[in-house]
């Protein structure tokens, strides 16, 4: 069924064209919008092996099956003509020994580089793909704690770990802004008190995968086409700022923090990785991101505004580049 | 603490332990057990112990903790009996002894589609379902079937799409 693609806005292209200023680029980004993103999988580590899950949907299901990056086996694209929904419904996928996720919403946890017995904090949580893609690789250890606002979508995350054999997570509700407010002045209190804190209010690890206006989804979300708006995009800038100040504060000495978003938007990017460095600047340092796949250098300079030349260690990742959907990633390091 | 939340001290989680040694030949359960309600249990396997656990609720509002493994019942005559989740099943399948039963393939795509298995098992009570080296959670055997505890949103949705 060919899918009807509707027009973008004429402020949207305007602003992509600024991103994407040569022609030819441009031209390949519009393109690749039309088509649907590849179709991909990855393996629940926490239920079965990369090798025993491709053999198994190779011969079950006739599906071609490729590992694209050689260090990430559970990464899975399904080369193969697949009826819509078809990989939600098989199952293996019922009895969670996949999730279905797309490639460039890997990458977060990828960069976040989570290891065994680690607190770690996911601050926009559901639906889930992330905070079970961590439990799958630190194998249950740790803990996780897994945060969102809405009960309707808590649902879907709490069904997503639950199917994922997920046994190391707490689901918090609340806004990610007020968590972390409280978590900070809790643990400080308890500092003045001298009574110590029973939680470490101090993460290792803390992934803020911020809501956002979603410009990096146009190829599985239609409707981000009719929903885009420039004033959604300042909106949510000022909410990612917010949201990466708090959550900052909460990481430990050395911990890691990674920002990601879907969306091309520099407001909702850079302008927040610029911010975060400045309101930090003695305690903070932005790291350099490896990826398997090919990706681009935050931008420097944007409409009016200039950012730090250190903005340009955090990614971009353009569908036309990689194939994939849209994202944006930044990773820091708490210095002191 | 919130009360939705009870978290099971050693004397009760032995009791689900020895439910669960009698029903499959379960010897221990890794990991804090969690109560929600009257009949559900949850598996905690991070390593925030109880404290912590506790000292949390009073930030944040705890939806869940850990995973729902397993859910006890009363039968008529007042006597407790346990079954487990299809992840109940998986996490603990190393230690399952007893009171297994091995579907055959077309058996094990109805027990997916939620149908009840009319079979003669000779036996009453919770078993577990497995097929080939998948864990399918517990159904419960009575003289002619076998009942079904698959929920819906883990069900295979119909035939057509079942290869």
């Amino acid at each position: 069924m060919k899918r009807k693609i509707p027009e973008p806005k004429p402020l949207f292209l305007e602003r992509i064209k600024k991103l994407l200023p040569d022609k030819q680029d441009f031209e390949k980004y519009l393109k690749i919008l039309k088509k649907p993103p590849v179709n991909s999988i990855r393996c629940n580590l926490l239920k079965i092996s990369p090798d025993k899950l491709k053999n198994r949907l190779e011969k079950k299901y006739n599906w071609k099956i490729k590992q694209p990056f050689n260090n990430y086996s559970d990464i899975m694209i399904i080369q193969s003509e697949l009826q819509p929904g078809e990989l939600g419904r098989s199952l293996e996928h019922l009895l969670g020994y996949y999730y279905v996720q797309e490639l460039a919403s890997m990458l977060p946890v990828l960069v976040l580089e989570p290891k065994e017995n680690e607190l770690i904090l996911d601050l926009c949580a559901a639906p889930g793909s992330k905070t079970t893609q961590i439990a799958s690789i630190i194998n249950n250890t740790g803990t996780i704690i897994a945060n969102e606002i809405s009960l309707g979508r808590i649902r879907i995350l709490a069904s997503n770990t639950e199917r994922c054999g997920v046994t190391n997570t707490i689901i918090s509700k609340k806004d990610a802004i007020s968590l972390c407010k409280n978590l900070k002045k809790q643990g400080e209190l308890k500092k003045i008190e001298g009574k110590g804190t029973l939680v470490p209010y101090q993460f290792d690890k803390i992934l803020l995968d911020a809501p956002c206006s979603g410009e990096g989804t146009l190829r599985s979300t239609i409707r981000t086409y009719k929903m885009w708006n420039i004033n959604s995009i300042k909106k949510f800038s000022k909410i990612q700022k917010n949201m990466i100040k708090s959550a900052f504060e909460i990481l430990k000495p050395n911990g890691i923090l990674v920002y990601s978003t879907c969306t091309h938007a520099p407001e909702e990017n850079e302008e927040v990785v610029d911010f975060i460095l400045k309101e930090f600047q003695d305690s903070i340092k932005i790291e350099p991101i490896k990826l398997p796949i090919p990706t681009r250098q935050g931008i420097t300079k944007w409409q009016e505004k200039e950012y730090l030349k250190d903005v340009q260690l955090a990614c971009r990742v353009y569908p036309h580049v990689a194939n994939t959907e849209g994202f944006f990633l930044a990773k820091f390091t708490k210095i002191k | 603490m919130i009360n939705r939340f009870h978290i099971l001290n050693k004397k009760e989680k032995n009791k689900i332990e020895i439910m669960l040694k009698n029903q499959f030949g379960i010897k221990s359960i890794p990991g804090i057990l969690i109560k929600k309600g009257a009949e559900k249990i949850f598996l905690f396997q991070g390593n925030f112990n109880e404290k912590q656990i506790k000292e949390l609720e009073d930030y944040t509002q705890i939806e869940r903790i850990g995973l729902y493994f397993a859910k006890i019942f009363q039968d008529k005559q007042g006597q407790e009996h346990i079954r487990l989740s299809i992840e109940g099943s998986q996490i603990l399948s190393n230690q399952i002894t007893k009171n297994i039963f091995e579907l055959n393939e077309s058996q094990s795509k109805k027990w997916m589609q939620g149908e009840e298995l009319l079979i003669k098992t000779g036996k009453k009570g919770f078993l577990v379902m497995k097929y080939k080296n998948d864990f399918l959670g517990t159904g419960k055997a009575s003289e002619e079937k076998i009942g079904n505890f698959i929920p819906k949103s883990r069900r295979l949705k119909s035939k057509e799409i079942i290869k």
